[in-house]
């Protein structure tokens, strides 16, 4: 079959690569009929999470058809239509019954890398390097997703592949966000990055009942995007200074909730980003946490502040004294997408929640390279790469 | 010796050392990095309780042996507690004299192993998936090396 694999720094092929099989009973395969290009990929693509092999296929959002299911399999069946979740959970452990499905004791099978990393593993990630599991992705033609009756969702007839496709990870990664931050009605919540995350996260946040939310960006098409599909306020950074714009907006409080959806490749326009840079290129500190570090100083004192970007290790500077201090509340996670899919598809559905919008790029799986290369530079206001290995 | 000879050792050098490097990852004590297998002299590491928590009853497990522990026969001592706050069994496990560092994996394998049985029936696999064309790259026969480790390297 063909798939998009990852060949070296900032080098994406597409190959012909084997099918995958049914390793275990509880697998099932899936014929992908889309799968989309994550801000998260950047990171593997970029060499900043080191334990990608040449060859590993990439991809961790997808839809698609089952087309074979491993005999323990019981409540999905050859012919649904699915969406998949990015992390093998096996919906029986202590972390899968307490809703913490990334974080499942069993999905990883290697877990020795990142216990090293990290001191406990997650679970493990479709498509996201070797730390991860080492599980092949979803751009490709089939796909094996282990435990199939906890990370697969069937999706209902009236909502189209391009909107549940980003049930899978997006939307169910900015629900998160929204939910565990503990939005409450009346809330002012800020999103750093308007990518398809921080735009979900935003839009999660409305619908969770917050009274204002704004987005921080710099990419004039993502925050028009903001405007006109999430129907929130959106701040171009590069144009004002952030923290006095918040304070202005929000009678010189802050926010209640502080998302940060950017993750560990954060960019700037001020010398921060440079610093950041510089550290991050000499090896100083493996990631950037540039929006990071402002979402804590805008945060209202009492406030919380979720992240939902990717970090890999080390950051540098980071205002600990502020968070405690004004007694902050912090949290963080992968997305525990079994956890929101099926909500999220109810809002699909009901027309609550439209993702259409994000897929500005809809293309070829021959056409990954080119996908990527626009995804990662954001080339022609491209915001969702979204590839079709059937087409 | 000809190319091709030399290139399959230097390959094999690669994936040996990304093996060895994650055993060593594992034993650095700078901040914030590798805070995982103890450093314990072997004497005190054969001695070290080493333990996962399982979802199920522990009466399930006192009653008998999950088989990748009772595969060690009587080398092992074997302790089940119930753990706190509904969690399940704590199933520990530990060596009654001195071993390798080896020996030690395969415990930490057994134990692993023996919690997804319980919980989930099988031990979930990841080989082999669908790949291109693997470059013969040291960097990549290193990860090949970490890869090959990581079920016998971790916290336990």
């Amino acid at each position: 079959m063909k798939a998009a694999t990852w060949t070296g720094v900032n080098e994406v092929s597409v190959e012909e690569v084997p099918e995958p099989q049914l390793l275990n009973d509880h697998d099932v395969i899936l014929k992908v009929k889309q799968s989309v290009t994550c801000g998260s990929d950047l990171h593997l693509l970029g060499g900043y999470i080191p334990f990608m092999r040449a060859g590993d296929v990439l991809g961790h959002e997808f839809i698609g058809e089952i087309v074979e299911a491993g005999p323990a399999v019981r409540n999905r069946k050859v012919g649904d239509r699915v969406v998949g979740a990015p992390f093998a959970a096996c919906g029986n452990c202590w972390y899968c019954k307490q809703e913490q499905y990334s974080l499942c004791d069993n999905g990883n099978a290697a877990p020795g890398i990142t216990e090293g990393l990290w001191g406990q593993s997650p679970g493990g990630c479709l498509g996201y390097s070797h730390a991860m599991g080492g599980y092949a992705g979803s751009h490709a033609e089939y796909i094996r997703v282990p435990y199939g009756d906890v990370g697969t969702f069937v999706v209902p007839e009236g909502v189209s592949d391009t909107r549940a496709l980003f049930a899978s990870d997006a939307a169910s990664t900015g629900w998160m966000g929204a939910d565990l931050a503990g939005t409450k009605p009346g809330d002012v919540v800020a999103v750093w990055g308007a990518g398809g995350v921080g735009q979900m996260a935003a839009r999660a946040a409305m619908l969770l009942g917050a009274e204002q939310v704004f987005v921080v960006d710099r990419i004039p098409e993502r925050l028009q995007q903001v405007r006109e599909h999430v129907g929130a306020e959106a701040i171009d950074y590069s144009r004002t200074d952030v923290l006095a714009e918040l304070r202005e907006r929000t009678g010189g409080r802050g926010p209640d909730v502080c998302i940060e959806a950017v993750g560990m490749e954060a960019h700037s326009s001020g010398s921060a980003g440079v610093y950041d840079q510089v550290k991050q290129q000499l090896r100083l500190q493996t990631d950037r946490p540039t929006a990071l570090r402002e979402a804590v100083m805008a945060c209202r004192k009492g406030g919380s502040l979720f992240t939902l970007g990717v970090f890999a290790a080390m950051v540098d500077k980071f205002p600990l004294g502020a968070l405690m201090n004004k007694g902050l509340t912090f949290r963080g996670a992968q997305v525990h997408a079994q956890r929101y899919i099926p909500e999220l598809l109810e809002r699909m559905e009901r027309g609550e929640l439209t993702t259409e919008h994000l897929a500005t790029h809809v293309l070829p799986l021959s056409e990954a390279p080119r996908g990527y290369q626009m995804f990662k530079e954001k080339e022609d206001g491209c915001v969702r790469a979204v590839f079709t290995p059937g087409s | 010796m000809p190319l091709p000879k030399i290139l399959a050792r230097a390959a094999g050098l690669a994936t040996e050392a990304g093996s060895g490097a994650l055993q060593q990852l594992q034993h650095l004590r700078l901040p914030g990095v590798g805070q995982a297998s103890v450093t314990d002299d072997p004497d005190t590491a054969a001695r070290r309780w080493r333990a996962v928590t399982v979802l199920t009853d522990p009466e399930q497990l006192r009653t008998e042996t999950p088989a990748p522990l009772a595969r060690f026969g009587d080398r092992l001592e074997v302790r089940v507690t119930p753990a706190p706050g509904d969690r399940g069994a704590e199933l520990a496990a530990r060596f009654r004299s001195p071993v390798t560092e080896e020996e030690l994996g395969e415990l930490r394998s057994a134990l692993r192993e023996a919690k997804q049985r319980i919980e989930t029936g099988e031990v979930l696999r990841n080989e082999p998936q669908p790949h291109g064309h693997r470059a013969q790259t040291p960097q990549g026969k290193a990860l090949d090396g970490m890869d090959e480790r990581a079920a016998k390297e971790g916290v336990l």
